[in-house]
């Protein structure tokens, strides 16, 4: 078995709305490995192509150029495509089947065998906490109900890799706990997983290493240490004297208040800030550095894409 | 074939419990009143007039129910996106396709199987005898509804749901027309509406070809050479159909 789970290399694809509407190049040359046993973060603003991406490793849509491998195959091979469960965005139902029923479809379509496919489709309810549920039409489910009943789609036919877009979006306090808490025992007992979000947290909570995506292409892979480690540790400034737009310190970030103005300078720039400060007369009431956090960096990737 | 067969039966149960099996309520409705009411306007054979109309009904109910399959057979997974959790698990495209259209088929069976029953009952209470002959006119129709099914999950790829509906709804009604589309062919003035109508003329299927109702209502011989030639042209058109249909979902980007 590979130890890369999932393989995306230059990935483009441009989608051609009509006649009279330009071009919409969503993936840019799009790369990125999962490693074996690891939750990996799929991270980045609405409309960065994350969606894009996962239906075209689920072959959905159709990539104009670039590769997918799925466990070392290619991902059109069904043998990949067994190894995968997927979990769409929303999950989409079939009003007219009861949850037990949904996932007895779910496992022909996986080839899965009639004898052992009962006893499975008790276990993954179980799994889900959807087991009372099960005979009751999907059309009554509340969002919760139909979001693990999805993932118990997902985990039905024992993947060796998981691709969940958007597991957490729109569930309540409680769901979120649950559903998140199934994800850690998915990975635990060695599943891969690949987790679809824009909710920062649960990619900082659940994830061993994230990819930010914006615009169409990567901009940074590693674990959340890793990451930060690369960003330049920065201080916030509160001064009284001086207005933050007439100061020829760059800042990354300001606020003028009622009392006080506030900025956010890098540290390379820290000891400037304060001889300007002093130069034209103004206080400095407090200095404190601050640490940037992943939104600080999306954030960051994401206005230097649009600048 | 596992996934064919699931995808069909998913299908089928869905138009069943989208209850569409009611159009046989509405054809037993038509078939009871209009032969009371044949029965006493007419003097005469009235049985065969009840057979006419009962064959005529069944395969009108059944024109309908491809027609409005074809309306929900594709754009409702597209559009719910439940499509996208078939087509990320291990089946392909044309396995979808092809689940889609033995759905179809299954529900149009059902109904007209349940509508020749009906009618070789209603018969047999004027007769005092079964006609067996009417499950072969039943089974002809089947074969024609495969056709026009075909057609609708062609159109069902191609366009949209409404349109793809008055298309399959165009196929049927040009279907039975072949015969004068051919006479118009080599009565028209004009070069281009030739063309033109000749173009549509090899395009379409004749549906003519599976209409054996005069020979069962009048109890005409029936040639065989006729129902083996209409099995085989049924074949060759469902089999081109849905290539065509697959040539255009295969590579279809699904949003």
């Amino acid at each position: 078995m590979a130890d890369i789970q999932l393989e995306v290399r230059d990935l483009r694809k441009t989608f051609h709305p009509g006649l009279f509407e330009s071009d919409v190049e969503v993936l840019k040359g799009l790369s990125f490995e999962v490693r074996r046993g690891e939750i990996f973060g799929f991270l980045g603003p609405n409309g960065a192509g994350k969606t894009t991406t996962i239906k075209a490793i689920t072959e959905i849509i159709f990539p104009d150029s670039g590769s997918i491998r799925v466990c070392g195959l290619p991902h059109t091979d069904l043998e990949a495509k067994r190894r995968l469960g997927f979990m769409t965005e929303s999950p989409y139902i079939y009003r007219h089947l009861t949850g037990r029923e949904f996932l007895r479809f779910c496992g022909e379509l996986l080839g899965m065998q009639r004898s052992g496919l009962e006893e499975r489709i008790s276990r993954v309810l179980d799994e889900v906490a959807m087991d009372a549920h099960a005979d009751r039409k999907m059309g009554a489910y509340s969002k919760g109900m139909l979001q693990r009943l999805a993932l118990a789609q997902a985990l039905l036919g024992e993947p060796d890799l998981l691709v969940l877009d958007e597991p957490l979006s729109g569930l309540d306090p409680v769901g979120r706990r649950d559903v998140r808490d199934i994800i850690l025992q998915q990975a635990a007992a060695g599943t891969t997983v690949f987790f679809s979000s824009h909710i920062i947290p649960d990619v900082e909570t659940i994830c061993d290493r994230v990819a930010i995506i914006v615009e169409g292409r990567v901009r940074a892979v590693g674990s959340v240490a890793e990451l930060m480690s690369d960003e330049a540790e920065c201080s916030e400034a509160t001064f009284v004297g001086a207005v933050p737009a007439d100061l020829r310190t760059p800042l990354l970030a300001s606020h003028v208040g009622s009392d006080a103005s506030w900025a956010r300078v890098s540290s390379a720039h820290r000891d400037a800030l304060i001889q300007e400060l002093a130069d034209r007369g103004a206080r400095l009431v407090s200095l404190n550095p601050v640490r940037s956090n992943l939104e600080d960096l999306l954030m960051r990737h994401y206005e230097g894409e649009g600048s | 074939m596992r996934a064919v067969v699931a995808i069909a039966a998913n299908t089928f149960r869905e138009a069943i419990r989208d209850r569409i099996l009611y159009l046989f309520l509405g054809f037993a409705v038509v078939l009871l009143v209009g032969s009371k009411l044949f029965g006493m306007l007419t003097v005469g054979d009235e049985t065969r007039i009840i057979k006419d109309l009962g064959l005529v009904a069944i395969q009108f109910f059944s024109m309908l129910i491809a027609v409005m399959m074809s309306l929900l057979l594709i754009s409702r997974e597209v559009d719910s996106r439940t499509v996208f959790n078939i087509l990320a698990k291990p089946v392909r495209r044309w396995q979808f396709l092809l689940g889609k259209y033995l759905g179809l088929v299954a529900v149009v069976a059902v109904n007209l199987t349940l509508m020749t029953l009906l009618l070789v009952v209603v018969v047999w209470v004027y007769q005092h005898e079964l006609d067996f002959m009417l499950f072969f006119a039943g089974a002809m129709t089947m074969l024609e509804m495969a056709v026009l099914a075909a057609f609708a999950t062609l159109f069902a790829v191609l366009t949209r749901p409404i349109l793809g509906s008055l298309m399959t709804l165009a196929v049927f009604v040009v279907g039975h027309m072949s015969e004068d589309l051919w006479l118009l062919t080599r009565q028209l003035p004009g070069a281009f509406a030739r063309a033109v109508i000749a173009t549509a003329y090899y395009l379409l299927p004749n549906l003519e070809r599976f209409d054996f109702h005069t020979e069962v209502v009048h109890d005409l011989p029936i040639p065989a050479a006729a129902v083996v030639w209409a099995c085989v042209y049924a074949i060759v058109i469902i089999v081109l159909v849905l290539y065509l249909a697959n040539l255009r979902f295969r590579r279809k980007d699904l949003m």
